[in-house]
This record gives structure tokens, C-alpha cells and sequence, in this order.
């Protein structure tokens, strides 16, 4: 009956090769991580690398950023969210209207930045108001059909949006609005337009969110959530306002969409309704499942590898052969498939969803024993 | 014993609830001073579940008053009232079966923020469940009952609570975990927590109980002492099988 019971059980299930990278401290595994992304467009610099891997690398990155926002609601507070991609759009849209020839505004970066971040914060309070009630399939549900009429929205709201065509010739993100004649060599320091540019500034992006993100999932409100995901009545009875936790943590995750659908908006130079169809929101989401709920480098791993990966395998097929694409999502679903039955914790996985879904444990057994035993003696409580 | 102290640590004052449009209390009156074990006896849909949820703010009552130290609070949020020393032992104990016992037990703090006492409690709670500190590192779930019960009353305790609420402690429970488990709520007593126990188990609710309430159909049936209580007639034959 010793509390060195399970211990031998854990350690048992891992191999040696396992047992050695755990020992890897994670600071080494973030600055190895980094320096490769860092590193990464200097070998395009060098010539060893195209353009295009580079471009690869912008997109993944936004994906990163917008696994990381899912996984707040996803993995952290464990509330399934289909239509995450609306706020991108938001964001995306926001940031077009704001700095296009659409309606000839160009405002700075950073206020176009801000502002589209806060419009889907904005579309994430209003639509957790009547959904943070909801539970499990009905919150999916919902959330499914807001980012189709979202979608739909934009394709019928023609004079704001071009409707299917879209909003074209996004300005380059500058970071001043009127720069002064003599300040023109200057600024062209702030302007960002090559995709090197682009990938550090998104990389860095990716970088400042991990770390606020990892404090947070630390703090109060991080283990706010998780107590949510795990039992929700436990955690209201440990003092935790459920409602205004949730909403934070839907608020938040559509501000970090929105901020990630800035960037896009201005990297892609042209947005349309095509960006943000259902299917975007579930490969978010199999990035997330992929990579490990609840985990920051599991779903960081996750978007890399989701979105990258289809493309070198493009590459490898052939260019002559290019309808990878049709089998893209084929794919993705017998990934989610194999993932769910053998490792449902994710690649890189939540010390919390590790637990959960390998310590198989004598004791726990026992229990279970135990408790279909109690049952069976016990009283079924019929009351409502 | 208690009832010449002046105010009452919960007081209820025809309290009725709704949920929709259907009545579940229809009026009822309790007392809980401090220090006491007080239970509340009833059958399936007599309102004790909606007994417990009002005194968490869970659920508002649509009439009538809760008062806490003799102040109502009727509008008060849940986190306010564990702050001001309401816990509780939810119905089958509601671990978070993933975390492990200290990280339960810490959840149990919540919502406090002085760091050094919450380092004391939770040493006290240790002393208390010696088990548990031998598991700290364990998973709440992997757990047998009778330690996931204890679990769940330290982690009532880590919020410093002078009333503990306990919503069908013998329930799912083989019969010697029921034992046990009422022991428990005596040794909890003893440190001068208040606490009250909503149970449908009369005969083990009575034995460490000082005093009862006997809910149906959402009113008040009777009351009175443990004592009194089990030598009712018609109480013995409803539900302590005389």
C-alpha cells in the first residue's frame, strides 16, 4: 500500500531513448527550437534554400500562432470550439478594411494590429454570452454554425467585403503612418514587405505568445481553467466564477485569432471568403489534437507539422503531380485517427493529458473494482 | 446545546427556489451555529441537492433570506462566500481526478492568496491525513474511496472554512466506507469546524449528528435533535426502518 506503488509502473513505460530526453532541461529544448527557426531563412539567404520554403515557413507560423489561441479554449478550459477560424476572418478583414485601396485608409501597423485583435475580442464576448451555458456537442454545434454564418456573412456583405472576390491590395504593414520626406530612407526600415521580413516578425510574434502563455498557464487563471475542463462543479465549489473564467479564456483565444489574421491579411496582400472555410477551423483543431492538448510546444509542433508537412510532401510527389491537395484532408483524418487510438495525449503532450491517458495503474483498477463494488451496495440516487 | 448562542453561523429564513418555473423550496427555515453537526434528511427530490447549491449561491433563492453570521447573502458569489468561510464535499466528492493530491488540495485555496498560511494549512491537512502526504504525488483519481474522501474534506479545508457542507457523503459507498467516512466528519468536527451534512442515510446521519431537519417535498417535515429525531414515530417508520 506504499506510495511507491506507482511509481515503478511509469517508470516502466518508457524506453531508455525516452528516459534520456526527458533529462534534456526544457530551456535547451526552447533555445534549440529557436535557433532553428531563427536559423531557417539564413539558409535561404545562403541560397541553399527557395523562396517558396520561406513562405512555407510565414504560413506555418501564423498557423502556430493560431493553434496557440485554440488551445486556450481547447486544451486549457476543454471547451470544443468548430468555428475558430471566424476570428481570424475577423481579424483578417478588419486589418483589409483598415489598410487597403477598398476605402483608401492605410493607418500604422501597430494600430491596425490592435484594432483587429480587439474586433474579434469583441465577436468572442458576444458570442460566448449565449454559448458559455452550452455543453460538449451543443457548444460545438453552435460554434460550427457561427463560423459558417460568418463565412456566409462576408460573402454577402458585398460592400464591405467584395463579397467572393475580396479585399485586394493590402498595403504593406508600415509602421508610421506619415513619414516625413526626409525621414524616407529611414523608413523604409519600417516597412516589411519580403517574406524574410515577414517570417521574423511573425517568428517573433510566435515567441512573445509562448512565453506569456506558458506564465499564464501557470498563474491562477491557467489552473482556473484546467480545473474547469477536469470537473466543473468541483471548480465552482473551489471559489473559481466559471462563466467569467470561460469568457476570458474565449475572449483571449479569439484576440490571439484575430491578431494571427492580421498578420495573414498582410502577408497575403489578398483575402478572400476561401481562407476561412469550416475546413481551416478543423485542421486548427487537428493541430492542437496532434500536437498535444494543452501542451505549448506540443500544439506549436502540431501547426508546424500539419502545415508544413503537406507541402514537402508536395514537393517530394513531384510538381507534375499536384492533387496532393485533394488527399490533403483524407490524410489528416487517418492521422486524427491513428493519433486518438495510440498516443491521444499528442506528440508533445500536457503533463496533465499524459497522465489521464497512460498511467495505467494497479490501484487505479482496484478502484474501479472497488467503486462498481460500492454501486452495487450502495443507493442510485434518482434525483434531478 | 447550541441553540442559546445568539447568531447562527447559516441561517435560512423561508427560503424558497425555483429552477424554470417549478418550485423545488417552498419555504424552509435552518439554523447552523458554530460548531455543530447538523443534518438534513429527505428522499430523492425533497430539495436537499437545491438545500446545498442555495448555500453555494449556486442557486438564488427567488424569496426569503440565507444569512451568513447573521448578514444576508442572497446575491453573495460563490467565491465570496468560500472567502468567507463556506466549503463544501460535493456529491461523490468531485476530485479532479487528473491532478494530483496536492494539486487538489491547492485548489482548495483558490481563493486565497497568502502564500505562507496556505504553506500551514496545508501542512495541517497532512497531519490530519497522514495518507495524503505519502500520495502528494499521486493521481486524485488512481486513488481508493476512502482516500479520495479524505482528499475531498482537505481540500474543504485548505479554503479555512468555519462551516463545511457536505452533500451525500454515503453515497455509491460500501457500508464500511460509509463508517469511515462518518468518523471522518466527527475528527473534522472536533477542530471546531461547523458542518452540514445533507443525507438520505438517516441512521448514520443521526448517530454523530447534534441536530436534524427532515425535508419533503421541498418543506420542512420536522426537526429537532438527533435524539429526538430518531425516536419519531413516524420518522422511524418513513425512513430508519422501525
Amino acid at each position: 500500500m506504499g506510495a511507491t506503488q506507482t511509481t515503478p509502473v511509469r517508470e516502466a513505460s518508457r524506453s531508455g531513448l525516452q528516459d534520456v530526453l526527458a533529462r534534456v532541461p526544457r530551456w535547451a529544448w526552447w533555445t534549440i527550437s529557436i535557433a532553428i527557426a531563427a536559423g531557417f531563412p539564413l539558409l535561404n539567404l545562403a541560397g541553399v534554400v527557395e523562396t517558396a520554403w520561406l513562405r512555407v515557413g510565414v504560413v506555418s507560423l501564423i498557423f502556430v500562432l493560431l493553434s496557440l489561441g485554440l488551445n486556450i479554449v481547447m486544451g486549457e478550459t476543454g471547451l470544443l470550439n468548430l468555428g475558430y477560424i471566424a476570428f481570424f476572418a475577423f481579424g483578417s478583414y478588419t486589418t483589409a478594411l483598415l489598410s487597403s485601396p477598398k476605402f483608401e485608409i492605410r493607418w500604422p501597423f501597430l494600430a491596425v494590429v490592435v484594432v483587429s485583435t480587439l474586433v474579434a475580442m469583441v465577436a468572442g464576448f458576444l458570442i460566448s454570452l449565449p454559448t458559455l451555458r452550452l455543453r460538449g456537442d451543443y457548444l460545438a454545434i453552435v460554434t460550427l454554425a457561427f463560423g459558417e454564418i460568418v463565412r456566409l456573412t462576408i460573402i454577402n456583405l458585398v460592400p464591405l467585403t467584395n463579397g467572393p472576390n475580396g479585399v485586394t491590395g493590402i498595403y504593406s504593414p508600415r509602421l508610421f503612418a506619415d513619414a516625413k520626406p526626409a525621414l524616407e530612407g529611414v523608413q523604409a526600415w519600417f516597412i516589411i514587405d519580403k517574406p524574410i521580413e515577414y517570417y521574423y516578425l511573425v517568428l517573433v510574434c510566435v515567441i512573445v505568445l509562448a512565453v506569456l502563455l506558458t506564465n499564464l498557464k501557470n498563474s491562477r487563471v491557467g489552473r482556473a481553467w484546467n480545473a474547469l475542463r477536469e470537473d466543473e462543479l468541483a471548480a465552482i465549489s473551489s471559489g473559481i466564477t466559471a462563466v467569467r473564467a470561460k469568457m476570458l479564456s474565449v475572449v483571449l483565444s479569439a484576440g490571439i485569432a484575430g491578431f494571427a489574421g492580421a498578420l495573414f491579411a498582410y502577408y497575403s496582400n489578398v483575402i478572400s471568403p476561401e481562407s476561412f472555410l469550416f475546413m481551416q477551423s478543423v485542421i486548427v483543431v487537428c493541430m492542437v489534437v496532434l500536437g498535444g492538448m494543452g501542451s505549448i510546444p506540443g500544439v506549436i509542433l502540431g501547426a508546424i507539422v500539419l502545415q508544413a508537412l503537406p507541402q514537402l510532401i508536395r514537393e517530394a510527389a513531384g510538381a507534375a503531380r499536384s492533387d496532393f491537395e485533394v488527399y490533403r484532408m483524407l490524410i489528416y483524418g487517418i492521422l486524427i485517427v491513428v493519433m486518438v487510438i495510440f498516443r491521444p495525449e499528442g506528440l508533445l503532450p500536457d503533463k496533465i493529458f499524459r497522465r489521464e491517458a497512460h498511467e495505467v495503474d494497479p490501484r487505479e483498477l482496484e478502484m474501479t473494482r472497488q467503486s462498481l463494488f460500492d454501486l452495487e451496495e450502495g443507493q442510485k440516487d434518482l434525483e434531478v | 446545546m447550541a441553540s442559546e448562542q445568539p447568531t447562527p453561523l447559516l441561517e435560512f429564513r423561508n427560503v424558497q427556489t425555483y429552477y424554470g418555473r417549478i418550485q423545488i423550496l417552498k419555504g424552509v427555515d435552518y439554523k447552523v451555529y458554530p460548531g455543530e453537526i447538523v443534518c438534513l434528511l429527505g428522499g430523492n427530490a425533497s430539495g436537499k441537492s437545491t438545500t446545498m447549491k442555495t448555500i453555494l449561491g449556486i442557486v438564488k433563492p427567488a424569496k426569503g433570506e440565507v444569512l451568513w453570521e447573521g448578514e444576508v447573502i442572497n446575491g453573495l458569489r460563490t467565491a465570496e462566500r468560500i472567502k468567507r468561510g463556506i466549503a463544501t464535499v460535493p456529491e461523490n466528492r468531485r476530485l479532479f481526478p487528473n491532478l494530483t493530491v496536492l494539486e487538489n488540495l491547492e485548489m482548495g485555496a483558490y481563493t486565497r492568496t497568502d502564500a505562507a498560511a496556505i504553506a500551514d494549512d496545508l501542512e495541517r491537512v497532512y497531519g490530519f491525513f497522514p495518507k495524503l502526504a505519502e500520495r502528494r504525488k499521486q493521481r486524485a483519481g488512481t486513488l481508493s474511496g476512502g482516500e479520495q474522501q479524505m482528499v475531498a474534506f482537505g481540500r474543504a479545508l485548505m479554503s479555512r472554512p468555519k462551516l463545511i457542507c457536505m452533500d451525500e457523503p454515503s453515497m455509491g459507498l460500501s457500508p464500511a466506507l460509509v463508517d469511515q467516512n462518518f468518523e471522518l466528519i466527527q475528527q473534522v468536527n472536533e477542530q471546531g469546524v461547523a458542518v452540514f451534512v445533507v443525507e438520505q442515510n438517516a441512521n448514520a446521519a443521526l448517530s454523530i449528528a447534534d441536530r436534524g431537519y427532515v425535508l419533503q417535498g421541498g418543506r420542512l417535515f420536522t426537526e429537532g435533535t438527533a435524539a429526538e429525531l430518531l425516536e419519531n414515530p413516524e420518522l422511524k417508520r418513513a425512513y430508519l426502518g422501525g
